[in-house]
């Protein structure tokens, strides 16, 4: 523990002494938070653990799956919203830009702003995926769609314009699955037990980050951690 | 072994690696509240969260920005968060022009105000871009944080981070792994101190707390 080379902040203090005055209450407040960071940390492994049980052997095959894809010339393509934007983001690089192994091409649907912007409001919002999926898919890409609550049309219309181009159809949700669940033509589904979507978000990035592992591995390209 | 016996010994080392950084993050529990405390005395001066990170860190960047301008929670306020990395052009002209190190540090310069606060990513601590975008903001009088990994590298070490919080992991995907649990904790923790009754945030933005803690 270091502490900051510079003036103290006595101007912040005097302005909120109640951040800062150890009162009682502030005291509690630190320890609280304390607490509760101790909880999420223990919660996230333990919701880890319980997806490493259910969905190790759907990851084992589903990442066989798509190293054939992939071994054929197969594309990947990522889409979610808000925070699954950026996770679909995060898939697409680690494909395509992984730190060792084999670089995979993939796309993030979500980083064309002019794309998702025109279709937006040309269109609707429902079909910003899909859509594009409809003029950059075909038969043998893949189709990794997130979504923490599993609802989201955008994603739903996705997977059906996926599936209707032979695309491998791979869906990442929360809680009970949401209407992903229902849908009955993923040809996998990783649905993390949980009701905070924060929590979800974080076992999902699990998820995609042992579906690339196993990939490589799968491709004969072991990674070394 | 066969194809199918050495997959699940590779997901199961693949579980069993992530199982120990994250326990870990336990530990940095106390500075995590510390810098939140700090943050939301920011936010309550005006302040803004500027973040900035390098490929799957700029993805972390996007995601914090929207965390707190677009809250999953219903009812929590939103707060002002501009994530550098969204912007491509800015980012790629400024990187073909003056070299990839200052695409943060000339964004910084022009956005920042003293009462807001930054907050760069990178998992091998080795980015120069970030660290130069901390010490833009240092020397503007901001907050900073950086979220670092393996052995926290030049950007651990330098004094333009007042927080620094390392996973200590070589493997990247399991050091954005505890980023996420990390800024979804500070997150939600910044609302609890900025909810915690007091005046009002509207007197002149102050310098840091000097709580600096890594």
């Amino acid at each position: 523990m270091g502490r900051l080379e510079g003036p103290p902040a006595e101007g912040v203090r005097e302005l909120y002494p109640f951040l800062y005055e150890g009162r009682a209450d502030l005291e509690a407040v630190l320890a609280e938070a304390c607490r509760s960071t101790e909880e999420k940390a223990a919660e996230i492994v333990r919701l880890r653990w319980q997806v490493a049980e259910a969905s190790a052997d759907a990851l084992m095959e589903c990442a066989g799956e798509m190293a054939l894809r992939f071994a054929s010339g197969g594309r990947l393509f990522a889409f979610g919203n808000g925070g699954s934007s950026t996770d679909a983001q995060e898939v697409a690089t680690a494909f395509l830009h992984p730190p060792c192994g084999l670089s995979l091409p993939a796309l993030s649907l979500t980083s064309d702003v002019a794309v998702v912007t025109a279709l937006s409001n040309d269109v609707g919002f429902d079909v910003v995926f899909a859509r594009q999926l409809a003029a950059l898919g075909r038969h043998g890409d893949i189709a990794v769609g997130l979504s923490t609550s599993g609802g989201s049309a955008n994603v739903v219309r996705a997977f059906e314009e996926a599936t209707r181009r032979g695309m491998l159809t791979i869906g990442l949700a929360g809680d009970e699955g949401g209407r992903l669940a229902e849908l009955d033509l993923l040809d996998y589904l990783f649905v993390i037990p949980s009701s905070s979507v924060h929590r979800i978000q974080e076992a999902q990035t699990t998820v995609y980050h042992v579906l690339w592992e196993l990939t490589q591995h799968a491709l004969g390209a072991v990674p070394a951690p | 072994m066969s194809v199918t016996s050495t997959m699940q010994v590779a997901v199961s080392e693949a579980f069993a690696r992530r199982d120990r950084a994250a326990r870990a993050l336990a530990e940095d529990s106390g500075r995590i509240a510390r810098a939140c405390q700090d943050m939301a005395v920011r936010f309550r001066h005006g302040g803004k969260l500027i973040v900035f990170g390098n490929g799957g860190g700029g993805t972390d960047a996007a995601h914090i920005a929207v965390e707190f301008m677009h809250p999953v929670i219903v009812g929590k306020r939103a707060l002002p968060a501009i994530a550098l990395s969204n912007d491509a052009a800015t980012v790629s002209g400024v990187g073909n022009r003056d070299g990839l190190a200052e695409t943060f540090a000339h964004q910084v310069h022009r956005w920042a105000d003293p009462a807001d606060m930054a907050l760069g990513i990178s998992r091998d601590g080795r980015c120069e871009n970030v660290l130069r975008g901390l010490e833009m903001a240092k020397t503007l009088g901001l907050f900073t944080f950086a979220l670092a990994g393996g052995d926290g590298g030049p950007l651990a070490r330098s004094p333009a981070a007042d927080h620094v919080l390392t996973v200590a992991s070589d493997d990247p995907a399991v050091v954005k792994e505890i980023h996420v649990t990390a800024y979804h904790v500070l997150w939600e923790l910044v609302h609890v101190f900025y909810e915690q009754p007091g005046p009002p945030g509207d007197a002149t933005p102050g310098g840091t707390s000097g709580e600096a803690a890594r």
